[in-house]
């Protein structure tokens, strides 16, 4: 009975070790979003500059932080300063569009004026709508 | 004859006025800010900073969103994020705007590290502080970058959070590094 006892407190011990090891530091640093399979809100490019610029806040509520699908035509595909690819998709105001960051170190074959489909998290609104960790779904 | 010279002086000025004029701009500026202290070491990159300087006065800003600040914790970024730090919710970006002292003495068309000053408002959580931090012009091949580093005191910003002191410094590096299209 004693042993029994002594097996289920270091089972239990072991388990919540691992578990709190898991959840305190390994998880954290290893996880990664999954920007594809996550659930996103599906816009256009031109429609959530226009929520951005008539509502700032309003859409701080409903995107920052989440995945969003965007489609638009591509204004121009380059590489930041990293090296990271990035793109910027048109809105129907040319001084504020969609700006794009890419995973991925390669820089997106596209031709301007072609209409692409990102997924990505919304980090907020500067002259453009800024979205980061973002993948192409449809090109 | 007389006409065409008078054309030539006048491309001639245009042409350098325009350079002085222009707008320097990009919006990957990349902005890393560090934390030290014996318990944790926190580090912090946002690739996505927009910036714009103009090349004769020297106006100079910055401006970010807090969300784009990405940790090699997940868990950090969380706190970072939440109400008990940032509050990035409520407080979304960040904002400095100022000058480049002694524009003067940089030459935007001639390759070069030109050592400047820069003096500004910086606006974090809402507060807004002034700020002064050296840096340095380069040009290369026609391309302007800039770098520069500072500190500042988060309790002068109001960000109280209860690890400030302990296992977050209060003394925060910010590291600059632009490069304009």
């Amino acid at each position: 009975m004693k042993k029994k006892l002594i097996i289920a407190v270091l089972l239990v011990g072991v388990l919540s070790f691992v578990g709190v090891y898991y959840f305190v530091f390994y998880r954290p640093t290893h996880h990664v979003r999954d920007i594809a399979s996550e659930e996103a809100i599906v816009v256009s490019a031109k429609d959530i500059v226009k929520e951005f610029q008539t509502n700032e806040s309003t859409s701080n509520t409903k995107y920052l932080n989440k995945v969003a699908e965007i489609s638009g035509e591509v204004v121009e595909a380059k590489k930041d300063q990293t090296g990271k690819p990035t793109v910027t998709l048109k809105s129907d105001d040319s001084f504020s569009n969609v700006f794009v960051t890419l995973r991925g170190d390669k820089q997106l074959e596209v031709k301007g004026g072609a209409t692409i489909t990102i997924r990505g998290v919304v980090t907020g609104f500067l002259s453009d709508v800024v979205i980061n960790d973002g993948i192409v779904v449809k090109q | 004859m007389k006409k065409k010279i008078l054309f030539g002086l006048l491309f001639l000025l245009v042409g350098t006025l325009s350079y002085a004029q222009k707008v320097y701009s990009t919006r990957t500026a990349q902005i890393k800010f560090s934390s030290s202290t014996a318990a944790e070491d926190i580090d912090a990159v946002n690739n996505q900073v927009q910036s714009k300087f103009t090349g004769k006065t020297g106006q100079l800003m910055f401006s970010l969103l807090m969300k784009g600040f990405v940790f090699e914790n997940a868990m950090m970024q969380e706190h970072f994020n939440g109400k008990e730090y940032m509050e990035s919710d409520k407080f979304p970006k960040a904002e400095f705007k100022g000058t480049i002292n002694g524009m003067s003495t940089v030459e935007l068309e001639k390759d070069g590290a030109y050592p400047v000053m820069v003096s500004g408002d910086l606006t974090i959580k809402g507060i807004t502080k002034p700020v002064k931090a050296a840096g340095l012009i380069l040009v290369e091949k026609h391309i302007v970058s800039a770098e520069s580093s500072f500190k500042i005191k988060l309790q002068e910003f109001g960000i109280t959070g209860k690890d400030i002191g302990t296992v977050i410094s209060n003394n925060i590096e910010i590291k600059v590094a632009a490069k304009y299209d």
